[in-house]
C-alpha cells in the first residue's frame, strides 16, 4: 500500500518529522538574522558616533576663530588639504560669498551641496552634516557616510552569500532526513492499515541493520504480527480440525442412514425415521457450520477480499428470490429502493446477501401471515442504511441485545424452526462492514437497521 | 463416464462409489493422495472427485500439481471446510467446483453431471425445446404447442436454464448459483417456490409434465 508509491510532497509536510525540520531550520534562521542585524546595528551605531565626533571634534577646532575673516581663512586652508570625498568644508558668508572644497547653498535649513568645476569629487556615499551660523557666517561641515554604507553592503553580502546558502543547505538535508524517517512511518502506518483490514502477512520488514528507534517499533510492529498471525494461523488450524473431525462422523452417519432408508421399502415407517435421522443431521451440521463461519467472520479474514458492492442490486436480487416464497407463506414483501442507480459501499457480496437473506428469514419465522416485510435502502447524509422492517410482535426493548448473541433464542421462538445463530451471524458481518447495527421500534414490529459508510465513484 | 475418486474415509468413498457405479459410471478408487496423482496423470478421466484433507498429499496440492502439468481434467472438492476463504481458495488451486460435507449424492452427482465436458449443446441456438415446449430466445416467447405461456423474467431465465442443460439434474443450489449468482442455500426453500411458479404456468395446463423433481436431488427436463 503506503510502502509502495512515493510519498507526495504534500503528504510529506503533514508528517511530524518533516514538519520538525522546517521548525528547526526556520528556528535556526531567526536566531541567525536576528543575532547578524544586532551585531550590524551595533556595528552601525559606533560608526554613527564616530561621525558624529569627528563632526564634533571639527566643530570644535574651528571655534576658535573669533571673527568672519579668522574663520574664512581657516576654512580655505583646511578645505585646501581636506579630501571632498571623506570630508566636507564650507563657508558661507553674509555677503553670499562661500569658501571650501564644495559648492553649498542652504534650502530650508537643511545644506546642499554641490561639486565645483576645479574642485575634488563629491562622494557617492552621502554626508553627515553639521550647521554651525552665527555672526561668523554659516559653516557647513560634512562628513562621508561611506563607513557605514560599506558595512551595510558588508552585512548584506555576507546574509546572500554564507547565511542564506547555508540555511537553504540545511533546510535541504533536514527535509531529506526526515522525508526518509516519513518515509518509514508511512511504511508503518501502510503496514498497520492492512494488518487491519485482515492481512495478516503485512510486515514492515525494515533493514536489520537498523537499529533507531523507529526501526525498534517497526521490529515490534513485526513481532507482534507474526504472534497474531501464528495465533489466528492455529486457531484456523484447529477449526479446520474440529469441522474435518466433527463433520466426517455426521458425512458417514448421513450415509449410513441413506443406505438405510434406501434398504428400507419406501414409504415405510423405518424409511420415515431414516429420513428424520438424515434432517436432524443436516441441522447439526448448520448450526456447527454457522458457529464456523462467525468465527471466520470475527476473524476479519473476509476484508481481504472487499469491493465495491452495488447494496441495492444485492437487495434486489434477495427481493426477488424471497419474493415467492414470502407470498406463499401469506406474508407480503414490499421494496423501496433508491430508483434506477447503484448504491456502493465496500464490502463481501455473499456475505451483504446473507445479511439481507437472514433478516428476511427471521421475520418470516417470527411474524404472523398477513405482515408484511418491507426491505429500504436509502442514503442519510454520508451513510447508506439498509433496513428490514416488518410490522409483527416486535421484541421488547431489554432483550434486543440478546437476540443478537449466538444461539439466544427468546421464550416465545423456543418451537419455532431456526437455530438462534441468524441474528448473531448478521451481527459478526455487520461488525465486519464496519456498519452500525440497530434494531428499533417499528410500532408495531421490529426494524433491523444497518448503517455502511458509502463508497463514493469508484472504479469498479 | 469414467471417474476417479479421491477420499480416505472408507464409509463415505463406498456410498459414493455404490452410487455413481449405480449410475452406471466407471469409477477408480484412490485413498492416498501421491498414489491419485500419478493416477490421474497416467489415465484420462471425465472427472476427478477429490478430498481436500488426504494422507499423502492434500487435495489443494494435488489439483495443483495436476494443473502445473497441464492435466486440465475437471475436478470437483468434497471438504469439510465450508468457510467462504476455503471455497475460494479450493478454486483458485484449480478446482471446478466445490461441495462442503455432508452433501447429499444427489447433489454429487448433479455437479459431476454438469462439470463433465458434453459438446455444449444449443449454446448458439436461438430457439431451445423440448417435447412440444418451444422457449424463442430471440423474441422471449414461450409456447406449447400452439399455446403461448406468458412468463416473468425470472421464470423465464429458470426454464432457460433448465432447457439449456436438458437431461441434466439441476440442484437447488445450482440453480441459485446459475440465476441469481448466490453461493449459499438459504434455509427457506426459495428456490421450489419458484418452480411451483413455473410449473404452474408450464406444466399444470398441459398433460404431459416437463419439469421433473429428482428426489434428494433437483429438478430437470428429459432430453
Amino acid at each position: 500500500m503506503a510502502e509502495g508509491k512515493g510519498a507526495r510532497p504534500l503528504e510529506l509536510l503533514k508528517s511530524t518529522p518533516v514538519r520538525q525540520a522546517v521548525g528547526v531550520v526556520s528556528l535556526m534562521a531567526v536566531i541567525s538574522v536576528t543575532t547578524t542585524a544586532i551585531a550590524f546595528l551595533r556595528v552601525r551605531d559606533g560608526l554613527e558616533e564616530t561621525i558624529q565626533t569627528s563632526l564634533d571634534q571639527s566643530a570644535a577646532s574651528f571655534s576658535t576663530a573669533r571673527t568672519a575673516a579668522e574663520l574664512r581663512d581657516q576654512v580655505s586652508a583646511e578645505a585646501r588639504v581636506a579630501d571632498a570625498e571623506q570630508r566636507i568644508i564650507v563657508l558661507l558668508s553674509a555677503d553670499g560669498r562661500s569658501v571650501g572644497n564644495a559648492g553649498a547653498r542652504l534650502d530650508a535649513g537643511m545644506p546642499v551641496i554641490f561639486a565645483q568645476p576645479d574642485d575634488e569629487q563629491l562622494s557617492e556615499h552621502g554626508y553627515e552634516f553639521r550647521v554651525i551660523a552665527d555672526d561668523r557666517g554659516t559653516l557647513i561641515l560634512g562628513e562621508t557616510r561611506e563607513s557605514v554604507n560599506e558595512v551595510s553592503r558588508v552585512f548584506i553580502a555576507q546574509a546572500a552569500f554564507s547565511l542564506v546558502p547555508t540555511l537553504l543547505l540545511s533546510l535541504a538535508a533536514a527535509l531529506v532526513i526526515a522525508a526518509r524517517s516519513a518515509r518509514r512511518v508511512v511504511g508503518i502506518e501502510g503496514t498497520l492499515e492492512r494488518l487491519t483490514a485482515g492481512d495478516l502477512k503485512a510486515r514492515v520488514a525494515e533493514d536489520p541493520a537498523r537499529t533507531d528507534d523507529l526501526a525498534r517499533i517497526a521490529g515490534g510492529l513485526d513481532r507482534m504480527a507474526a504472534a497474531q498471525e501464528a495465533s489466528v494461523a492455529a486457531l484456523k488450524q484447529v477449526s479446520a480440525d474440529i469441522a474435518h473431525d466433527l463433520k466426517t462422523p455426521v458425512q458417514r452417519i448421513a450415509v449410513l442412514m441413506a443406505e438405510l432408508r434406501n434398504q428400507t421399502g419406501e414409504g415405510s415407517p423405518e424409511a420415515a425415521l431414516a429420513e428424520r435421522a438424515l434432517a436432524e443431521a443436516d441441522r447439526a451440521v448448520a448450526v456447527f457450520q454457522s458457529l464456523l463461519q462467525i468465527a471466520q467472520i470475527e476473524g476479519g479474514g473476509p476484508r481481504g477480499r472487499f469491493r465495491p458492492v452495488d447494496l441495492s442490486a444485492v437487495v434486489a436480487t434477495f427481493a426477488d428470490i424471497y419474493g415467492p416464497a414470502v407470498e406463499d407463506s401469506g406474508h407480503s414483501l414490499a421494496v423501496d429502493l433508491p430508483s434506477g442507480r447503484p448504491v456502493h459501499v465496500r464490502g463481501d457480496k455473499d456475505l451483504l446477501g446473507q445479511v439481507v437473506a437472514n433478516l428476511i428469514e427471521n421475520a418470516l419465522r417470527h411474524t404472523p401471515n398477513g405482515s408484511t416485510i418491507r426491505l429500504t435502502l436509502r442514503q442519510e447524509g454520508t451513510s447508506v442504511v439498509l433496513s428490514v422492517a416488518d410490522n409483527g410482535p416486535g421484541i421488547p426493548e431489554a432483550e434486543r441485545a440478546l437476540v443478537l448473541r449466538r444461539l439466544y433464542r427468546r421464550e416465545t421462538s423456543r418451537t419455532t424452526e431456526g437455530n438462534g445463530l441468524g441474528l448473531a451471524l448478521v451481527a459478526a458481518i455487520a461488525d465486519l462492514h464496519e456498519a452500525r447495527l440497530q434494531l428499533s421500534d417499528n410500532a408495531p414490529g421490529l426494524v433491523v437497521s444497518l448503517a455502511f459508510s458509502t463508497v463514493a465513484a469508484l472504479p469498479v | 463416464m469414467k471417474l476417479l475418486l479421491i477420499e480416505d474415509d472408507k464409509t463415505i468413498a463406498d456410498y459414493i462409489l455404490a452410487g455413481l457405479r449405480q449410475e452406471g459410471h466407471v469409477v477408480d478408487h484412490m485413498a492416498d493422495g501421491r498414489d491419485a496423482l500419478s493416477q490421474a496423470m497416467a489415465s484420462a478421466y471425465d472427472v476427478l472427485i477429490v478430498d481436500r484433507m488426504l494422507p499423502g498429499l492434500d487435495g489443494l496440492s494435488l489439483v495443483r500439481a495436476l494443473r502445473a502439468a497441464k492435466v486440465m481434467t475437471p475436478a470437483i472438492f468434497l471438504t469439510a471446510l465450508g468457510g467462504v476463504d476455503d471455497r475460494i481458495e479450493g478454486l483458485q488451486a484449480g478446482g471446478d467446483d466445490y461441495l462442503v460435507k455432508p452433501f447429499a449424492f444427489g447433489e454429487l452427482s448433479a455437479r459431476i453431471g454438469a462439470l463433465a465436458r458434453r459438446p455444449v449443446q444449443q449454446a448458439e441456438a436461438t430457439v431451445l425445446t423440448a417435447d412440444d415446449l418451444r422457449m424463442d430466445l430471440i423474441r422471449r416467447t414461450v409456447k406449447r404447442g400452439d399455446v403461448e405461456i406468458d412468463l416473468l423474467p425470472r421464470e423465464f431465465a429458470l426454464l432457460e436454464l433448465l432447457l439449456r442443460r436438458k437431461g441434466r439434474v439441476q440442484t437447488r443450489t445450482m440453480l441459485l448459483e446459475s440465476v441469481w449468482d448466490i453461493s449459499f442455500d438459504p434455509q427457506t426453500n426459495v428456490v421450489e417456490t419458484h418452480i411451483s411458479r413455473l410449473r404452474a404456468k408450464v406444466d399444470r395446463p398441459f398433460e404431459r409434465e416437463l419439469i421433473r423433481t429428482v428426489r434428494g436431488a433437483g429438478y430437470k427436463i428429459d432430453g
